[in-house]
């Protein structure tokens, strides 16, 4: 499968990288290339003061054990429970440089889709490295996330074990679901009616779970994350519905305000009531947690059929 | 009533024929807008779904059925009538302020709206049994009193109320409001996302509940401004005129006003913020009717429902099966209608 070539291709990488860096004399600038294509220097020495500005990012640092180094976080950063602890910056475009130079960071993680040049250009004049991370829209766009991070903190061995640990869990997951696919749909519900509709289509991890777990996505025709319209939700009629709204705690649960829909009730899904929740970004935040994201949709079509 | 006449040779009311021409425009482009969408479905299939609702035959299991009665049919009335309301304000605001880039949008009371509507929702201000009236209510309140500062304000800056006075008041106001709209999002926690999605506006969901609650303020609030389409007259010519033909010229204003920011709470609670339409369609409909208030309010009803209406379509179609949100489309042909329709007028005055 596409994910053990790719992760088995990665931990070779890494390895070769590891061997590499023993061998280089310690005179010689520490260097990496991140994601956009950028060489940035780093400090010879571990890095100890590091902000990662994007959750996804800093989920990484702890997946890797880094998360001694993590001095600040950007202000959407809230997993695990304990990085609400460590202090927060305005992340996005209104990234607040000063906030950030405070914190006195080495390196500082900024996600593509979030800053703009100038900012980066404001961090690297005040001698910080700029490591630039993407989206993660892909799952093998993840696994270079975590190489590059696992690179830049010195922690690639545990790099190459977080790849191989979420795609073994993948590929388990994908071998179970192949003995029991049933040819079912699924639609991925990312923002709820009231606010127009968006799902994941082709070429975010979303639909390469689905792909995965034997099910297929309905939206599969349209490229990337999307508004899409309400008719065609019901024209495709998924058999089951994932959605990741948030409950605020008051009147009706995601899962109900779904089922409520008028129109709706035509809908497999609705009329099984196969609709799965998931509440704190598991299946919608590209961390190594997608792994666990997959296994809880696999429960929710297969049931919990684990030995 | 003879001062507020123009040139126009054309009858000062709005007749049988001109109401039934409107009508018939409209109705064509409701049945337009119920026939296509995204999901393709056969005019066949449509004449079949109506017929077999009309002898209430209908299956509950037709997902045709659902598609074109749960989901397009309400959404497409509520844009009309959404359309109808917005367009009327800002004819009513126009002729009111005699100044031809008054809006709900231009003058900060739209904003103001989402505002009201943001609070609602960041501090759970809530009437118990009505889940929309809340958000509702202080969309009305808010935009009111948005209002009443920008107005008496601008009187202050400039007594004639010049294009260029409102629109920079329009402006700062919007901006000071926005940034009022950011700062309960930063205290709002968890609701934040709801907040930023909602501020962006959007009329997909909305049923039969929130397009009766519509048409119910536009009879209330949109008779009552269609009642003082002659005191409208007498503003066109100026305040000191209506006075002295017997307008109680305080009294008018706030009563239309209050109907104005009334129509424009009840459309930003339900849609959002959708912008231009209350702008540009009195200036087309004036191009076809006349500035005759009598003639102008009726015709903006009704054109104001066929631009948006038309203008969700592409919203709708365009990029299927990818929605655009309703305001890039009326924005984009807004704001080019506008500009040639601001630039053919001013030609022909100078």
């Amino acid at each position: 499968m596409r994910y053990r070539k790719t992760a088995l291709l990665l931990a070779a990488l890494l390895l070769f990288a590891l061997s590499g860096c023993a061998k280089t004399p310690s005179m010689e600038a520490r260097t990496v290339v991140d994601m956009k294509g950028r060489t940035v220097a780093l400090l010879q020495e571990p890095i100890t003061r590091v902000v990662a500005l994007s959750p996804a990012d800093c989920e990484i640092l702890y997946a890797l054990g880094a998360q001694g180094a993590l001095v600040g976080r950007g202000e959407y950063c809230d997993y695990p429970a304990e990085a609400r602890s460590i202090p927060a910056v305005q992340s996005n475009y209104e990234t607040n440089i000063e906030q950030v130079l405070a914190l006195r960071p080495q390196v500082v993680l900024v996600g593509d889709m979030q800053e703009d040049d100038e900012q980066i250009r404001a961090l690297e004049a005040a001698g910080v490295a700029v490591v630039m991370t993407n989206a993660y829209h892909e799952i093998e766009e993840v696994y270079r996330g975590v190489a590059l991070i696992g690179e830049v903190m010195d922690k690639n061995a545990e790099a190459a074990a977080v790849i191989a640990d979420m795609n073994a869990a993948f590929e388990a997951l994908s071998v179970r679901a192949l003995a029991r696919s049933e040819d079912k749909t699924i639609y991925f519900e990312i923002s709820p009616l009231a606010y127009g509709l968006w799902t994941g289509g082709t070429g975010t991890f979303m639909d390469e779970i689905a792909g995965m777990l034997g099910v297929n996505n309905v939206f599969s025709d349209v490229e990337g994350w999307r508004q899409i319209s309400e008719e065609q939700v019901l024209s495709r009629n998924p058999d089951y519905i994932v959605t990741i709204t948030m409950y605020t705690g008051e009147g009706p649960t995601p899962i109900e305000e779904i089922m409520a829909r008028p129109g709706w009730e035509n809908v497999t899904a609705v009329k099984n009531g196969a609709i799965l929740n998931l509440q704190h970004d598991e299946l919608s935040r590209p961390a190594p947690r997608l792994a666990e994201g997959a296994k809880l949709l696999y429960d929710f079509i297969y049931g919990n059929d684990a030995s | 009533m003879e001062t507020t006449r123009r040139k126009t040779p054309r009858p000062e009311g709005f007749g049988a024929i001109e109401y039934a021409a409107f009508a018939v425009a409209c109705a064509a482009a409701l049945l337009l807008c119920v026939c296509v969408g995204s999901v393709n479905i056969s005019i066949r299939e449509i004449c079949r779904v109506w017929g077999e609702a009309l002898r209430g035959t209908l299956s509950a299991h037709d997902m045709t059925a659902s598609i074109l009665l749960s989901v397009r049919l309400p959404r497409v009335l509520c844009v009309a009538l959404s359309g109808a309301a917005l367009s009327l304000c800002g004819a009513a605001m126009q002729g009111l302020l005699k100044n031809p880039l008054a809006d709900g949008s231009t003058l900060g009371v739209s904003a103001g709206a989402s505002l009201g509507a943001v609070l609602a929702i960041a501090f759970g201000v809530s009437i118990p049994g009505l889940p929309l009236a809340g958000a509702m209510g202080m969309a009305m309140l808010f935009s009111f009193l948005s209002l009443m500062v920008i107005l008496p304000l601008a009187y202050r800056m400039d007594h004639s109320l010049s294009t260029n006075t409102i629109i920079l008041i329009g402006v700062i106001y919007s901006m000071f409001v926005s940034s009022i709209i950011s700062l309960v999002t930063t205290f709002a926690g968890d609701r934040v996302k709801h907040i930023t999605f909602w501020t962006m506006g959007s009329l997909s969901g909305s049923g039969y509940k929130e397009a009766a609650i519509l048409l119910l303020s536009l009879l209330f609030f949109g008779a009552v401004i269609l009642r003082f389409a002659r005191e409208l007259n007498a503003f066109a010519i100026g305040e000191e005129n209506a006075r002295h033909i017997g307008v109680d010229v305080r009294r008018v204003k706030l009563v239309i006003l209050l109907c104005v920011s009334a129509l424009i709470g009840v459309c930003v609670s339900i849609g959002g913020a959708i912008g231009f339409v209350g702008l540009v369609t009195p200036h087309m409909v004036r191009m076809l009717v006349g500035p005759n208030h009598k003639r102008l309010l009726p015709a903006s009803l009704f054109g104001g429902a066929i631009f948006l209406m038309l203008a969700d379509l592409l919203a709708r179609v365009l990029l299927n099966p990818i929605e655009l949100p309703i305001g890039v489309v009326t924005s984009f042909i807004g704001a080019i209608l506008f500009i040639c329709i601001f630039y053919r007028s001013r030609r022909a005055e100078g």
